[in-house]
């Protein structure tokens, strides 16, 4: 009697225990927009920066984070090896993505005998994602493959990225079959953490419903076409873009009557990306020089501030942060609200509108001193290096990076031409009865911003953090000396640089 | 002497006898307590222990929680505090939140408690509801809430205030000048906890005394201040413990409004801000733990010294004073 009490007593005592530390959460779905790339962390060493490199939109914080999704091996073999598939840095958390990747990785699973692949899912708000799994690498469970992943979310892991040539080489893959440029894409600090997969290009979105209200020729679909007559460089581009800005009284921003208090609808606005992609509106560039390990800011990013920066507060076709995060302009996803005439952005932002019942295109960007950039970005997967089965986590890389379906899911161009005609079908179907001219963003993919705006930076986190703390500056405040905030930039930046590790 | 000590011993009271049943009777109480006991060890004791020793390390959050991945660094992590810009000016913030944010906490919840009180007001139950109602919303929600509140351009408040003929109001969460003022706003919405425990404060005075008052002449804010106001004040003095606490904790719609930046212009990086960068945006956990310490430490001192100090003036009617 005496044991069957204790033995009650010890079950009570654990039912409360496993209570008080059992979690539940509740799951609404409550797909958002991207605001900010998330900062990363610091890196060990400085090398060359790569060509292009990827930042993949995060969420504004909203008041229900759906829960986290996880698989538990459907369709697996008996005895096969587990490979942990971490998605959450980038693209790929979305509510109408996930049953997509749960149905591949079923499929895959099925495929085969070797792996078993397990699907964790953290929904990308804020820094949640981040910190999931940093929480999962600190207590030893460190996922096999992240992604998909850019640029910037790499750099929030740096070092913790497995060499994927080593395991290239060890399991014969034919590395010779891709690009070197896009290698080059896909390496930090020279290291290839990955395989290249989707490229995102960046082009004018615009809403043609708003340029036929305001009666103006669409943009330019072709590189050194003319608009209305006119050479689509900066001065027709800004003059459009005043054109297309209307306040409440209907005068647009060329009008002396017109009411900056009041706008109902902008012409232009960047957006979803931090200075450093402001900059590369003008041209690409790398705000260090290696050499004396100083912060150095290029003549096209101080150009491209002062503009945008113009744009907002003197010329009024771009927003400041009150308009962005207000109702009407749909509290940070501004070309979604319709009231929004162009947006520079890139190919994945078809997640984050609804293409079929916007009536929009895309354009080529505006020439600037005679040059045209279109910033890039460039996702793969990656595989930790804490990792413990990396060799069966890159069998399922390879087929990753290679099955048409992937990219598809994630609205990036395949890094293989040949994959691209699927792909430009499957957006048009999306996107139908509109016909996109999908001819623009291959054409983009040509002018790509060359230092790229991602590249790697001493104590990259950081210098982050400086940079979104300078487009809020300049998103937020009124009569700001231009000329003492880049300088003070400069500065801050120099410090953050001489900050990091030898 | 010998007799002396005997007798001695013998007044001393003999040591109470641990009967079996008393030994039973304390397993179990171990036994149903060992729940609490092994959460407080397994998740604060041994969080702040690890804190305390993490603070002596470079360990970064991106590599695994495990031996090898610490090196010592001795107090650097210290001395770093002492140099880092955003330190003092973070504790600024903080300050000056506390500042605003624990006499509003308290003056507004003891002003809707005494009109919720009041035999006067009609329907008081549905205004007590409707008072304490903002509580029970998610902090995240509110806040995002009130972030489309008070948007200078579209929100309901300036809308408001321009329909009063303000014609240029305040840009409430884009300007550094009102900024930390507007979050002060924000977190009056939520007094629904601090409402109730000093209306429950407020009906616990003995009616005789408002009487005895009456008779003696005295007018409502005589009473209030003579009789009210003392009678709560143990309540009064635990809502500002709680506020203390809570405003050098006051973390979450800074985050939200101004992120990890504390924009605009740094005006909303609260001290609790600097520390969750240091550990999850740079991943530097070594020196993020010393702000930890140093959030703890602050907190206990003016917790110590309000103690120290206040509590004098507390009237406790069982004749208890501090």
């Amino acid at each position: 009697m005496k044991k069957i009490f204790y033995v009650l007593s010890l079950l009570i005592i654990a039912s409360m225990v496993l209570t008080a530390c059992g979690g539940g959460s509740a799951a609404t779905e409550a797909p958002a927009a991207a605001t900010e790339a998330p900062a990363a962390t610091d890196a060990p060493a400085a090398t060359e920066a790569p060509a292009a490199a990827t930042e993949a939109p995060t969420a504004v914080p909203t008041p229900t984070i759906p829960a986290p999704v996880t698989t538990g091996g459907e369709g697996c073999a008996p005895g096969s090896t587990q490979v942990t598939w971490f998605v959450g840095l980038g693209a790929g958390s979305n509510a109408d993505v996930v049953p997509l990747e749960k149905a591949w990785v079923e499929k895959y699973n099925k495929s085969q005998t070797e792996a078993c692949v397990l699907l964790n899912i953290v929904y990308n708000t804020g820094s949640n994602s981040y910190d999931a799994l940093r929480a999962l690498v600190a207590g030893g469970n460190a996922p096999e493959i992240v992604g998909p992943v850019g640029k910037a979310g790499r750099a929030s892991f740096q070092g913790a990225w497995a060499d994927v040539k080593s395991l290239a080489d060890a399991a014969s893959y034919d590395l010779t079959k891709y690009d070197p440029q896009l290698l080059d894409f896909t390496s930090d600090e020279g290291v290839l953490v990955g395989l290249p997969f989707a490229l995102f290009p960046s082009f004018i979105f615009y809403d043609k419903t708003l340029f036929d209200e305001a009666q103006l020729p669409y943009p330019p679909h072709k590189v050194g076409e003319l608009y209305d007559g006119k050479p689509w460089d900066l001065a027709t581009f800004q003059d459009l873009a005043m054109k297309l800005t209307v306040d409440a009284n209907g005068n647009d921003a060329t009008s002396a009557d017109f009411d900056p208090k009041s706008v109902t609808q902008f012409g232009f606005f960047e957006q979803w990306t931090d200075a450093r992609g402001i900059g590369a509106f003008f041209d690409g560039g790398i705000p260090y020089d290696a050499a004396t390990n100083s912060a150095v800011i290029p003549d096209s990013y101080t150009a491209a501030w002062k503009w945008y920066y113009d744009g907002i507060w003197t010329n009024h076709f771009m927003p400041n942060a009150d308009y962005q995060n207000s109702d009407q302009f749909n509290k940070g996803n501004l070309f979604a609200s319709g009231n929004v005439a162009m947006s520079w952005t890139h190919t994945w932002y078809t997640c984050c509108f609804d293409l079929s019942k916007t009536s929009w295109d895309i354009a080529v960007v505006p020439s600037i001193d005679g040059k045209t950039t279109a910033k890039l970005h460039g996702d793969t997967f990656a595989i930790m290096e804490e990792s413990k089965n990396k060799e069966v986590a890159f069998k399922v890389l390879t087929a990753m990076v290679t099955d048409p379906e992937l990219p598809i899911m994630y609205g990036g161009i395949p890094a293989v031409a040949a994959d691209r005609p699927a792909f430009f079908a499957a957006k048009d179907k999306a996107a139908a009865p509109n016909v996109i001219d999908w001819s623009v963003a291959e054409a983009m993919l040509a002018y790509p911003d060359l230092p790229n705006h991602e590249a790697w930076l001493p104590n990259l986190a950081d210098a982050n953090s400086l940079f979104g703390a300078f487009r809020t500056m300049m998103d937020q405040t009124p009569d700001v000396n231009m000329d003492e905030a880049i300088a003070k930039l400069k500065s801050d930046l120099d410090a953050a640089y001489k900050k990091a590790a030898p | 002497m010998s007799a002396v000590t005997r007798t001695n011993l013998a007044s001393v009271p003999s040591r109470p006898r641990v009967t079996a049943r008393t030994r039973r009777q304390w397993t179990y109480g171990f036994l149903f307590l060992s729940p609490w006991i092994i959460g407080f060890f397994a998740f604060q004791l041994l969080p702040i222990l690890f804190t305390v020793f993490l603070s002596f390390t470079d360990y970064s959050a991106s590599s695994e929680f495990k031996l090898g991945n610490f090196n010592f660094v001795g107090l650097d992590n210290y001395r770093q505090f002492a140099i880092d810009p955003l330190a003092l000016p973070s504790m600024g913030v903080t300050l000056k939140f506390a500042l605003i944010g624990i006499p509003l906490g308290l003056i507004v919840p003891l002003l809707l408690a005494v009109l919720v009180n009041s035999r006067r007001l009609l329907a008081s139950s549905l205004f007590r509801t409707l008072f304490y109602l903002p509580s029970v919303i998610p902090v995240v929600a509110g806040t995002i809430i009130f972030g489309g509140v008070m948007n200078a351009q579209s929100g309901w408040l300036n809308l408001s205030l321009q329909a009063l003929g303000i014609t240029d109001p305040p840009r409430w969460f884009t300007d550094p000048t009102w900024a930390g003022f507007a979050l002060n706003l924000l977190a009056i919405w939520s007094v629904g906890n601090a409402m109730i425990i000093l209306l429950a404060s407020l009906q616990g005075v003995p009616t005789e005394l408002y009487e005895a008052a009456t008779v003696d002449g005295a007018g409502p804010i005589t009473q209030f201040f003579y009789i009210t106001v003392p009678m709560i004040s143990p309540v009064i003095f635990y809502n500002i413990t709680i506020g203390i606490i809570l405003a050098f904790q006051f973390f979450v719609p800074a985050l939200l409004i101004g992120g990890t930046n504390g924009d605009p212009q740094a005006s909303l990086l609260f001290f609790p801000m600097v520390f969750y960068r240091e550990a999850f945006v740079f991943s530097r956990m070594g020196y993020a733990s010393v702000l930890a310490i140093v959030i703890f430490v602050v907190t206990m001192l003016a917790t110590g010294l309000l103690f120290y100090f206040g509590q004098r003036l507390v009237y406790y009617a069982s004749g208890e004073t501090s």
